[in-house]
């Protein structure tokens, strides 16, 4: 598989999300996306079967933005 | 005779608890793609929903309706132990927690003249909670080349930890409405 690129992430963290992909930019922190833990589990689960990675709790217990969500995909999908 | 108020606070939270791990597996099994798990889940999920119907239809044959909780177990279980973020901590936290709802089932039914319809639905929902034991464990050893057997170990030790601090403190705090099942002792407790 080829390393995703920011721009493809989230336009899939918006596809997941079912929100509208300009709302889904870098600095936008996630609470303000997903406003129920159960949702931020399933993006997480759903994302990590789509790029074939795995989070950890210290990986997510890191990641604050949508920025940093796509930052972690690439370097665990490369 | 009418289900005593603390008879009824039980059952009710065990209702409750039921609709909320169906409407959390149920979540899951929508997200998740066709696999093995997906299939297990989906009817795991299933049978939640239908055990949560066997507790209002206890409730109903025993006279009464069950009380309307908001809170379930299970969402103390994310605030002790934080969210699972990946889907061998969904099913470690699953099998810790399936565990704990067979030995707090079996000790209900250790409850001196517990009701008869009690006693059925209690053993009519432990069918299955044996095969919800038996499929996570399987699929957290197929698991094991993906994620590591020891990083499964830990991550149980973990949700089994926040486990009995969640029970602990849920005693705690309805000791006087579960009174009548810590006097309970089951013939074969599971932990």
């Amino acid at each position: 598989m080829t390393t995703p690129s920011n721009d493809e992430i989230t336009a899939r963290i918006a596809e997941v999300l079912g929100v509208a992909p300009s709302r889904v930019r870098p600095e936008v922190v996630l609470p303000e996306l997903v406003s129920d833990s159960y949702r931020l589990v399933e993006m997480a689960i759903e994302l990590q079967d789509d790029y074939d990675v795995i989070f950890s709790q210290a990986d997510l217990s890191s990641v604050t933005t949508v920025g940093d969500l796509a930052d972690l995909i690439r370097t665990r999908a490369t | 005779m009418l289900l005593s108020d603390d008879e009824l606070w039980a059952l009710s939270y065990y209702r409750t608890s039921e609709i909320n791990g169906s409407l959390f597996f149920g979540r899951l099994a929508r997200t998740l793609k066709p696999s093995p798990i997906q299939h297990d889940l989906t009817k795991h999920f299933a049978d939640e929903a239908q055990h949560a119907w066997y507790w209002t239809d206890c409730l109903d044959r025993l006279g009464t309706r069950p009380i309307k909780m908001s809170d379930a177990y299970q969402d103390q279980y994310l605030e002790a132990a934080g969210l699972p973020v990946n889907l061998m901590e969904i099913m470690a936290i699953t099998l810790v927690f399936e565990r704990r709802v067979i030995n707090q089932y079996a000790r209900h039914l250790a409850v001196p003249n517990v009701r008869a319809e009690v006693k059925e639905t209690i053993e009519r929902i432990m069918e299955d909670e044996r095969w919800h034991v038996q499929w996570v464990r399987d699929a957290l050893t197929g698991m094991e080349d993906r994620f590591g057997k020891d990083t499964i170990a830990e991550t149980l030790r973990r949700y089994k930890a926040a486990d009995r601090e969640v029970y602990a403190h849920t005693l705690a705090e309805h000791e006087a409405r579960l009174g009548f099942l810590l006097d309970a002792h089951p013939r074969a407790p599971e932990d």
